[in-house]
């Protein structure tokens, strides 16, 4: 898998998350810019990546995920 | 030492930054960061040096076990050792911070009369021991990479931030220890960290000393607490507290940026919160980011399912958690529980999407804060609960001249305060005056942003230092010293 699909199934989650089928999604998407993204949704984020790239994250990795480009590269590294 | 005090000033400072410099040019890095670490044991020590073995003693067996966590592979040891670890963390803390509370409580449940412990609190033991608890986290996570012995007794120990925060992981500290950038003197950064530090100062001896001194006379056990007062004294230890605590990570941070050292913000204009999280993501930045990472977020993953509900009951419980890393006392964990509730609110409001007016959620956000803050510096839950009914006219609505009566005051000894013959005029032009630096104000972060050294900057810090400076002869301790 590339980065590119990585991608492409990250925003297909936040855009179910986030109930916003229209939400655009690039590398440098972060919390700030998605309007809902708090911890408690960023906590739904990450493990529904996780179920779905059957991966898990270091408690000291969720806060360093600045942006979506950082997660999916996380996400590679891991899977 | 305190950082607002002359020795710290004038005498420690100095040598400690010109030593540090002095060293880098001259020998290698380790001996400069030692140097460090020696200055920041003797900053510790100053205070207290009962307590120099117990901050070593949880230096080194941190250091330890982490690296036994770094070479074995077996599951089952590394568990033994992370476990090992946590104990040991908690132990120290529970030993030294809790054990009091919970003699009280069983003495109170079971009338049983358990002796207490009396300890005086290790100076910043609650600060170095979450720091500390986050790298061993990470270790077992293998998400940290190995370390020299050197830069994690520095990164724990870096006196700017040993006593009271910003709470420092070991990502952004020890990169910075190990950079040969950050050894040589930067004129630009060392001009921004004393300029920071002297906003820090003011904020906490022009500023925080000056509530301070409506706030205790409020709290003072047998304060009269009438509506006017006691608003006057819940407001003037809100800005008090605030003043305090951002004043004093400002001084940490400019001292750190003296040294080419970044550490992390810790406040962001809380005041102007518009709901509890918002409010938590611009108070104690750097605590929220931990309880987020260490304890909501493994609360939440052994939660049974991971629905709404659960979720609620872990930020609850997170919260209640940091409520009582506070202190030893039903006060925080009501506190504690208090945010939390904040919380869930918040969240159930954003949830049913309900759109509350601008004004009117900053309102209650605030009052939701100020009222929190009463239980968080009353001694006794009785205390709060008496300046609770004061706030809402229960103790009468008259306008007393003071707080005290002026022959009262002098009947107890005390000296008559120039602010308290004033009557509460002065009181609320203060408390005017601090919203208005709270809402309309820089903060130090945009400050920092914004930072141009010109001549005239170098003037407005040279006038607020030398105000400062006269300020200095009433010492008075930070009010997280205490935690």
């Amino acid at each position: 898998m590339d980065k590119a699909q990585v991608m492409e199934k990250q925003t297909q989650i936040l855009r179910d998350i986030f109930d916003s089928p229209e939400l655009e999604v690039t590398e440098e998407t972060s919390a700030n810019d998605v309007d809902g993204w708090d911890s408690i949704t960023h906590m739904q984020v990450i493990a529904t990546l996780e179920k779905e790239f059957k991966i898990r994250f270091a408690l000291g990795e969720l806060q360093s995920l600045k942006n979506v480009g950082e997660m999916a590269s996380l996400i590679l590294k891991k899977i | 030492m305190l950082f607002n005090s002359y020795v710290f000033i004038f005498a420690f400072l100095p040598v400690v930054l010109i030593g540090y410099f002095a060293l880098n040019k001259a020998a290698n890095a380790n001996i400069s960061k030692l140097w460090l670490f020696a200055c920041s044991l003797f900053f510790y020590s100053f205070w207290n040096i009962n307590y120099l073995p117990l901050i070593l003693l949880s230096i080194f067996v941190n250091f330890y076990l982490s690296n036994l966590l770094q070479v074995k592979e077996k599951d089952s040891t590394r568990k033994l050792l992370f476990w090992t670890g946590i104990g040991f963390n908690l132990g120290l803390l529970g030993f030294f911070k809790y054990a009091d509370f919970f003699f009280y409580n069983v003495n109170f449940i079971f009338s049983t009369d358990l002796q207490y412990l009396r300890f005086l609190l290790p100076l910043g033991i609650s600060f170095f021991t979450l720091q500390q608890v986050a790298y061993l986290v990470d270790v077992y996570e293998k998400i940290a990479s190995k370390s020299k012995f050197i830069d994690y007794a520095l990164f724990v120990s870096f006196f700017p931030q040993l006593i009271a925060g910003p709470i420092v992981h070991y990502s952004e500290m020890m990169p910075q220890f190990e950079s040969k950038e950050n050894k040589r003197f930067s004129s630009k950064s060392f001009s921004l960290g004393i300029y920071i530090f002297i906003v820090g100062l003011f904020k906490k001896v022009i500023l925080a000393d000056t509530f301070s001194e409506w706030a205790n006379f409020g709290f003072a056990p047998d304060a009269d607490l009438h509506f006017f007062h006691a608003w006057g004294t819940s407001l003037s230890y809100m800005f008090q507290l605030y003043f305090d605590f951002s004043g004093y990570s400002d001084m940490a941070i400019g001292l750190g940026h003296m040294m080419n050292i970044k550490l992390p913000e810790n406040f962001n204009s809380p005041f102007k919160a518009r709901n509890i999280v918002d409010f938590w993501s611009r108070w104690h930045i750097t605590l929220t980011n931990f309880i987020t990472t260490y304890v909501f977020t493994p609360l939440v993953r052994i939660m049974p399912k991971m629905s709404f509900g659960f979720m609620m009951l872990s930020s609850f419980l997170a919260m209640t958690v940091a409520g009582i890393w506070h202190g030893a006392g039903w006060t925080f964990v009501i506190y504690g529980m208090w945010h939390g509730a904040g919380i869930v609110c918040t969240h159930n409001i954003k949830r049913k999407k309900i759109k509350l007016p601008y004004w009117f959620s900053w309102f209650v956000t605030f009052n939701f804060v100020n009222l929190s803050f009463i239980m968080f510096r009353a001694t006794e839950v009785s205390h709060a609960i008496n300046m609770y009914k004061g706030m809402l006219g229960l103790n009468g609505i008259s306008f007393p001249k003071g707080i005290l009566s002026i022959d009262k005051i002098k009947s107890m000894g005390m000296e008559v305060s120039h602010y308290m013959t004033n009557d509460e005029n002065m009181n609320l032009l203060l408390i005017i005056v601090g919203i208005i630096i709270c809402l309309k104000s820089k903060n130090s972060m945009q400050i920092m942003k914004d930072f141009e050294p010109t001549p005239k900057l170098a003037f407005k810090a040279s006038f607020m230092f030398v105000l400062c400076i006269f300020g200095l002869n009433k010492l008075s301790e930070f009010i997280y010293f205490n935690f």
